[in-house]
């Protein structure tokens, strides 16, 4: 498992050469053959020794997270942002941000609680300030730059099986994919590893990728929202924590090819892997964007649940992964099935 | 061929389960064409030789809007949510049957009179849930599971000339290509008619469906909306029984203009009634083929549908035999296109 030093990398939407540059040295003597493309995306091949069946397999996985831009500094040295992807505004108050490739530290400005009188207000990016330590824009203008991007200043923490960090969507599927190329498998067919940027923004990257890889199937691997709040009632959680991989039967956009959702969750059946139905159509992944491309990829939906997505603390469940990553196994083993 | 209308509305098969329909159409074909295939994602494609070695794709998506089972509570009552544009409103005391003919009572929360007021107000699908009968959540699931879709429960009603079911949207231009191919002996063009799959919810089937194909010119048959009821949208001028409506614009294309224009002359020629069609919203398959590649001359023909996307959509049965030969005479035209 690659999340605690990949969730701590900043790699927003547009910017992620960084993630970029850990994964390329962590899987580079692990992969027949290994480039990135002109939009950035990093794609990697592991060839199939007995090639026992024909056809091109595909995993995608985005490397981008949401954030911010640095949009204006003003003359009293604040800077003003806007968010990069969903990101709540009412999650930045009080928050440190890392801001620009120096990774120049901020605080989010908010009135202290002596002074409000209105706790009711709901604070907008129009409103939010950032505070760097200076009083005047030309000092400001020392430490930073219109254009800079910002992520939330959070750790990567460990506690009793519980993951808590920021950008777990989606370097938890950039996690699967490294630990499907480290394994020894014996691949039945040719497969792909498309490490995509800017997703968070529109699934952008995912397609170029796809046009280049031409598969035949795909599975896209993602982080997704849990939202078993204990405020919401059982029937609207989406996924529940420590229930295992999410199936998507359907999202926005798209209703998973039937033949690809019947054979993972068979496969989980089968191999009697934990799993659960993903139980929201809401959002949508880069499974829209790659099915569309060429004469139609179907394309599959396999996601690690994860609570509070999009905010500086993403909580994910250890057992959940592992159980991810053996349904990935399970389907790679049983692929030829689909592919012939 | 009102029977294949009726035959082929009364199918249940919403975006992403289109098997049961796609094999009907090919069943109703009965061998009247030189070639079908289903391609990657679904699209049913049937090939009708022709002499010029042009190509002319009709398009009509074989999906209708439906709902999934998203859950099943302890006492065996589902949640569900849209597939493509659901209206809840429409839901509300109907039904909605499952692709195995389970068939669902469409129930709403309500703890109050004021609560059920809100909740009608405000409607969601998060205050509906549906009935099947069940005892509970074990009874429930040997009849449905989460992942299970389904559609409007409604029937075919043959009201003379106007016909009303639910899934008009679009099985009425699947009906009028599967009349076509059967008209059809030896076109001059190359026709290839697609089925597509899963437009409701993004025009999925289409973008894909004519890349290998690379047609010379497609036509979109699909429906659209009217203005001719009781307080309808007052700047839509379509009327029901007009004849096909050759479509300028929508949100989501503009028609080729070329193609527009040979249309509306072929139809003058024919004697065929048509009228022109604006629609300030929607969009058709036409919108993806447009962009196909290097780009696809494209337009769409429609025919004007009253209550689009409820479980009671009404068509003029002229105005579908009208586009069957509008199109007929179309696919033996020489074009430059």
């Amino acid at each position: 498992m690659f999340l605690s030093e990949l969730s701590t990398i900043a790699g927003v939407s547009g910017n992620e050469s960084k993630v970029r540059d850990f994964i390329k040295k962590t899987i580079e003597n692990k992969v027949d053959e290994l480039y990135e493309d002109k939009m950035g995306n990093l794609i990697a091949l592991k060839k199939s020794k007995t090639q026992s069946s024909k056809g091109r397999f595909a995993f995608f996985a985005h490397m981008d997270e949401v954030g911010f831009m640095v949009t204006r500094i003003n003359e009293d040295g604040k800077l003003s942002i806007h968010p990069v992807g969903g990101v709540d505004a009412r999650l930045l108050p009080g928050k440190r941000l890392k801001i620009g490739e120096k990774g120049t530290p901020g605080v989010v400005g908010l009135k202290a609680i002596h002074l409000q009188d209105n706790l009711d207000n709901v604070p907008s990016y129009q409103s939010l300030k950032v505070d760097i330590g200076v009083n005047k824009k030309s000092e400001a203008e020392k430490l930073v730059s219109v254009g800079d991007y910002a992520i939330f200043d959070v750790p990567f923490e460990e506690y009793s099986k519980h993951l808590i960090g920021k950008a777990f969507d989606d370097r938890g599927g950039c996690s699967l994919m490294m630990d499907l190329i480290f394994e020894d498998l014996k691949l039945p067919f040719d497969v792909y590893f498309a490490f995509v940027v800017q997703e968070e923004i529109g699934l952008r990257g995912s397609g170029v990728a796809a046009e280049e890889i031409k598969p035949d199937i795909a599975i896209v691997l993602e982080t997704t929202t849990a939202g078993d709040n204990p405020e919401l009632e059982e029937y609207k959680w989406a996924t529940h924590i420590g229930d295992g991989p999410a199936i998507t039967f359907m999202h926005r956009g798209y209703v998973v090819n039937k033949k690809v959702y019947e054979w993972i969750v068979d496969t989980a059946e089968k191999k009697g892997i934990k799993y659960q139905l993903k139980r929201r159509t809401a959002g949508g992944t880069d499974a829209l964007s790659v099915s569309k491309r060429l004469f139609g990829i179907p394309a599959g939906v396999v996601s690690i649940p994860c609570r509070y997505i999009h905010s500086p603390s993403s909580v994910m469940y250890k057992d959940d992964y592992f159980d991810t990553l053996n349904l990935l196994k399970a389907l790679l083993e049983e692929g030829e099935v689909i592919l012939s | 061929m009102k029977d294949i209308i009726k035959t082929l509305t009364e199918i249940s098969s919403p975006s992403g389960r289109e098997d049961t329909i796609a094999e009907k159409i090919v069943e109703i074909l009965d061998g009247n064409f030189d070639e079908y295939w289903r391609d990657k994602l679904g699209n049913l494609i049937v090939l009708k030789k022709g002499k010029t070695g042009k190509k002319v794709l009709l398009d009509a998506h074989m999906d209708e809007i439906g709902v999934v089972v998203t859950n099943i509570d302890e006492n065996g009552f589902l949640r569900i949510e849209a597939v493509g544009g659901v209206n809840p409103y429409t839901l509300v005391g109907s039904r909605v049957r499952f692709q195995n003919n389970v068939v669902g009572v469409i129930g709403i929360e309500g703890e109050s009179f004021r609560s059920s007021r809100e909740n009608m107000k405000n409607l969601s699908f998060d205050v509906l849930f549906v009935d099947i009968g069940a005892k509970n959540k074990e009874d429930a699931l040997k009849k449905v599971k989460i992942g299970s879709f389904g559609t409007y429960d409604a029937s075919f009603h043959d009201l003379g000339d106007k016909l009303v079911s639910k899934a008009m949207d679009d099985r009425i231009g699947c009906a009028v290509m599967v009349q076509l191919l059967k008209e059809l002996e030896e076109p001059l063009n190359d026709v290839y008619c697609v089925f597509a799959v899963q437009e409701e919810i993004g025009l999925v089937g289409a973008t894909v469906a004519g890349y290998d194909i690379e047609p010379d010119v497609v036509i979109a048959i699909d429906v659209t909306a009217h203005g001719d009821t009781p307080k309808a949208l007052k700047r839509i001028p379509m009327k029901l029984g007009d004849g096909p409506a050759l479509k300028v614009m929508d949100a989501y294309s503009i028609s080729d203009r070329k193609v527009l224009e040979f249309l509306e002359e072929l139809a003058k020629k024919e004697n065929i009634p048509y009228q022109i069609e604006i629609l300030p919203f929607g969009g058709t398959d036409a919108a993806a083929y447009q962009r196909l590649k290097a780009g696809v001359p494209s337009a769409t023909v429609s025919i004007v549908t009253r209550y689009v996307h409820t479980p009671s959509e009404m068509v003029d049965y002229n105005d579908v035999l009208n586009t069957v030969k509008l199109l007929k005479s179309f696919v033996n035209s020489e074009f430059l296109f």
